[in-house]
């Protein structure tokens, strides 16, 4: 199993050139089930990294360009009056789909947000007084532009608590750069691109990522850094059952991916960044966004038990 | 980050609280102005903490510091004295907390708070104010302990005391350690310029009417005695003081004598033999049961039997002496004799005419001062704590006019009425009496217990104690001398003695008090009598005799490397019940390649370990390879044989980095 997902990282590769720890972190979130959110500044390939994983995983793909006068409408789909049958017949939005990508989800109104956040987290939609199921798997990419911007609504804490990982992309290096700037054109190659898994595939792996043993020791490691960030003052607050339940989750994809047969402490810290990143705010809140240094003083601070 | 380490609220109003509790202790011994500006800055403090909005700028603040500094040296011109520099260090305290902003803030001020602390034993040694200081410090490590935890953490809200309650009574035994092992220097340590006899009563080496009555209103304990046997009944209880032989009328002095002479008297009593401790007192002389025969070894006997010390004590003394309650002096030399009859020059005749009538009706000097004593017990004489004012010639009007009077004014003017007589005579000062408190079993003599008598020489008896008091208030010598003072209070109103049916409350105040002074006697006795020869002592009873400051230090710090495991290993006890072998053999792997200067860090999972050590010792790789997947195999994985274990166990055992 490792070489097939191995073989779709290296796929990724070709698109997204020089960031091999990132689509692997990318891949980890959707083999643990969950939700990625994607912040970075325009142009470093968010949009081509959600493309790329949808091509690859063989899913369903539907994108949203989140724009501030966006409805829920929008997202999750209209009854629209047929008059042959005499009767309201519902059109089904972009979010029925495998992987949605919603592009630049701090643009739209709160209203718009939390229509798409309800479907990530209950997986299914309601309008009309009707109760529709969402397509399994279903996943959502969102990215978002983290500089300060006139016009946008940041998302509150509770609903970035529903993405399981956070994810910078940054600027490539050098070599990679030249790569691509001398390269093809990505947009031709992600066409060509073949799908390395089946829709069985990807269920089995992820039946896979839930037979991952994982020992008392590493639960208690997880405990102790659960229980630091709720004591440490250098915190506004603890993290949460729900952000510990989601660093075992993709700590178990992760080892799935690494070729381990059990979840090892590297392999909760090699996640630790991504999932809690977003969840942890430095006490002396200044606005600025902390995340990735708290959450390796988290790291460093807590040791293996 | 900037602001990532500041201070929450809360806990700046705690912070302000115990500032505020440790400081309070000095109030009552600086000056009032000092005192009032301290709560000023504090209440200025609490409102503008109270007050979000109104924030002091720095102008202010520094206008604030400006008139402390101003008011510091208004107060204390050269900040000379401990008071000023006591002033000064509480003042810039709660100034600091002020501008207490940081985390950084805070430990300075918690730091200062400890020292401010320290400054209160430079006034004071009591008890209860050390058990004030003990609560200080746990309050103030609770701050310590308070910000290094997250406001959101939940539980009780004073965990952070039970905390540092708990730090405080592990750091205990070491605590211990210091205080009998750390070398003691002779002589008192904490004596640093403080001027201990101001304020204080007690007895003078003169006395003029009125010197004693004014001396027993004060309920301040003036020494506490131990007695190796039972304690001597009431009426035997004479405390000797100052011996006063020269008047002039008025005022009684004592007499000079050049050396001192070896001093005998021929008895036939038991000796009584007891410790007395002594509180600071301005005088040189020591107090003994009449007559003392052994002394301590610092003090000398005068030839009137007289204790005098080598040096004024301004700390609690303590020291043994016997003494014999029955006894004979002895001869008078030609000295004495001229010292005992000296008269003033303000003798009236009816004073003379009265000892003449006297002398008529008594055959021998020992009926004369029975006839005397029984002057002063028929005719209309009253004790009274509140005498009239006497005039210039205080023994006259006494005898005569007022007739209302304290101890001293029966002893000058029975003595003077002696010496007319041509009986050598003098007055003594000293103590009568004492409470015995049955809680520490010891007795307990109080200023209020201080009392004149007369001594006059017989020529069958030498010098013998005459009491003209006991003669007009038998109650007394008998009883401890316990009155009402509200109701003792009028002018020249006679005594009311207590029966001594006390109510029920008054009965369990009586007793808290005694518990209150036995516990207290106790703590000075063990704790801060703590000397130099005490240690000796002890060290003696471990067989350690004669041990030099040196070699106590070295035994101090031996005993505190010794405790240090100890505690560490009960610690761990208690933390870990059974540490698992896994864990133990891996971190013996990871000390062997600590020593080889690859060090595992605390946070580092074992395969970043592996591939770490590998970098730098490709060497070591196979043994390290199979150390490092036994051991995720046991510790993460899900098998756990027996067999893997061994396995794993010899693989530590072999490896040699």
């Amino acid at each position: 199993m490792k070489e097939l997902l191995d073989q779709v990282v290296r796929e990724a590769g070709r698109i997204i050139v020089g960031k091999e720890q990132t689509l692997r972190l990318a891949l980890t979130c959707l083999l643990a089930n969950g939700h990625l959110l994607i912040e970075d500044l325009p142009g470093v390939g968010k949009t081509t990294l959600a493309h790329t994983l949808a091509k690859l995983l063989g899913l369903q793909y539907q994108r949203i360009q989140f724009t501030s006068d966006l409805l829920p409408a929008d997202i999750m789909g209209v009854s629209v009056y047929h008059r042959g049958d005499e009767s309201f017949q519902f059109h089904p939005g972009p979010v029925f789909t495998q992987l949605l990508l919603a592009d630049e989800i701090n643009r739209a109104t709160p209203k718009a947000q939390s229509a798409l956040l309800e479907a990530m987290e209950e997986r299914q939609v309601t309008t009309d007084g009707k109760t529709r199921a969402l397509p399994q798997p279903f996943f959502v990419i969102a990215t978002q532009n983290p500089a300060h911007q006139i016009g946008t609504f940041p998302l509150p804490e509770s609903q970035l608590d529903r993405f399981l990982m956070r994810l910078h992309i940054g600027y490539p290096d050098e070599q990679a750069e030249r790569l691509l700037l001398s390269g093809e054109d990505r947009r031709r190659l992600l066409e060509q691109l073949p799908a390395c898994l089946t829709l069985e595939q990807l269920k089995i792996l992820q039946q896979q990522v839930s037979n991952i043993y994982v020992a008392d020791a590493l639960l208690d490691y997880i405990q102790d850094l659960l229980k630091f960030s709720r004591t440490s003052p250098r915190f506004n607050h603890g993290l949460s059952p729900r952000a510990g339940l989601a660093l075992i989750n993709s700590a178990r994809a992760w080892a799935l991916q690494a070729g381990h047969q059990e979840v090892l402490p590297e392999d909760v810290q090699a996640v630790l960044a991504a999932t809690v990143g977003h969840r942890l705010h430095s006490s002396g809140d200044t606005g600025i966004d902390e995340g990735a240094s708290l959450a390796q003083h988290l790291l460093q601070s807590v040791p293996l038990p | 980050m900037k602001h990532a380490d500041n201070i929450n609220t809360p806990l700046l109003y705690r912070l302000s609280f115990i500032t505020a509790l440790v400081v309070a202790p000095h109030f009552q011994r600086l000056d009032l102005s000092i005192t009032l500006a301290l709560l000023a800055v504090l209440t200025l403090r609490l409102t503008t903490l109270y007050f979000t909005r109104w924030k002091p700028g720095r102008l202010l603040l520094f206008f604030v510091t400006i008139l402390c500094a101003v008011l510091i040296f208004s107060v204390y011109p050269l900040l000379m004295g401990l008071e000023a520099k006591v002033a000064l260090l509480s003042l810039m305290l709660s100034l600091k907390l002020m501008e207490c902003r940081t985390q950084r803030d805070l430990k300075i001020v918690v730091f200062l708070g400890y020292f401010t602390l320290i400054t209160h034993f430079l006034f004071d040694q009591e008890m209860l104010l050390v058990g004030y200081i003990f609560l200080m410090v746990i309050a103030l490590t609770s701050l310590l302990v308070e910000s290094s935890r997250s406001s959101k953490a939940t539980g009780w809200r004073f965990t952070s005391l039970r905390y540092s309650a708990s730090l405080l009574l592990q750091a205990m035994p070491i605590m211990l350690v210091l205080f009998f092992l750390f070398p003691r220097i002779s002589g008192p340590l904490w004596n640093l310029g403080v001027d201990n006899s101001t304020g204080r009563t007690g007895l003078s080496d003169s006395m003029t009417p009125g010197s004693i009555s004014n001396l027993i209103r004060s309920r301040a304990v003036a020494f506490r005695v131990d007695f190796d046997q039972a304690a001597p009944p009431p009426r035997q209880r004479y405390w000797r003081g100052p011996v006063l032989w020269r008047t002039d009328g008025k005022r009684w002095t004592r007499a000079k004598f050049l050396q001192a002479a070896p001093v005998t008297y021929r008895s036939s009593a038991q000796p009584i033999r007891y410790q007395v401790t002594l509180e600071p007192s301005p005088n040189d002389w020591l107090y003994a049961l009449d007559l003392p025969e052994t002394l301590p070894p610092e003090a000398t006997l005068l030839p009137d039997f007289q204790i005098l010390a080598k040096e004024i004590r301004n700390q609690r003394y303590r020291y043994a002496a016997t003494s014999r309650l029955a006894y004979h002096t002895g001869p008078l030399n030609q000295r004495e004799q001229r010292l005992a009859l000296q008269l003033p020059d303000n003798i009236t005749t009816r004073m003379e005419e009265l000892v003449r009538q006297w002398r008529l009706e008594a055959s021998t000097d020992r009926d004369l001062v029975n006839r005397a004593l029984r002057h002063f017990r028929t005719e209309p004489f009253y004790y009274t704590l509140t005498p009239p004012l006497l005039g210039d010639n205080p023994s006259d009007q006494f005898l005569f006019e007022s007739r209302r009077g304290f101890c001293e004014h029966y002893a000058t003017s029975f003595t003077t009425l002696m010496r007319i007589a041509g009986i050598p005579s003098r007055v003594v000062t000293g103590y009568q009496g004492g409470e015995l408190n049955p809680i520490g079993n010891y007795l307990i003599v109080r200023q209020s217990d201080a009392h004149a008598w007369s001594e006059v020489w017989l020529e069958e008896s030498g010098w013998t104690r005459v009491d003209p008091t006991a003669a007009v208030a038998p109650e007394r010598i008998e009883q401890t001398f316990e009155f009402d003072l509200e109701e003792n209070s009028g002018l020249g109103i006679p005594v009311i003695f207590s029966a001594g049916d006390y109510g029920l409350f008054k009965n369990l105040t009586r007793q808290f008090r005694l518990g209150v002074d036995a516990a207290n006697a106790s703590w000075h006795r063990w704790i801060l009598g703590y000397s130099k020869e005490q240690q000796q002592k002890l060290m003696q009873q471990f067989g350690l005799e004669n041990l030099s400051a040196m070699k106590l230090a070295l035994g101090m710090i031996l005993a505190t490397a010794l405790l240090i495991p100890i505690l560490l290993y009960l610690l761990r006890l208690r933390g870990e019940v059974k540490p698992d072998p896994v864990v133990k053999d891996y971190q013996r792997f990871c000390k062997r390649l600590s020593r080889t200067g690859i060090k595992r860090f605390p946070h580092e999972g074992p395969k970043d370990f592996a591939q770490r050590v590998m970098r730098k010792r490709p060497d070591l790789k196979p043994s390290v390879n199979a150390i490092t997947q036994h051991y995720i195999k046991l510790r993460y994985g899900r098998s756990d044989g027996t067999k893997l274990r061994q396995q794993f166990h010899r693989l530590v055992r072999q490896f040699r980095a």
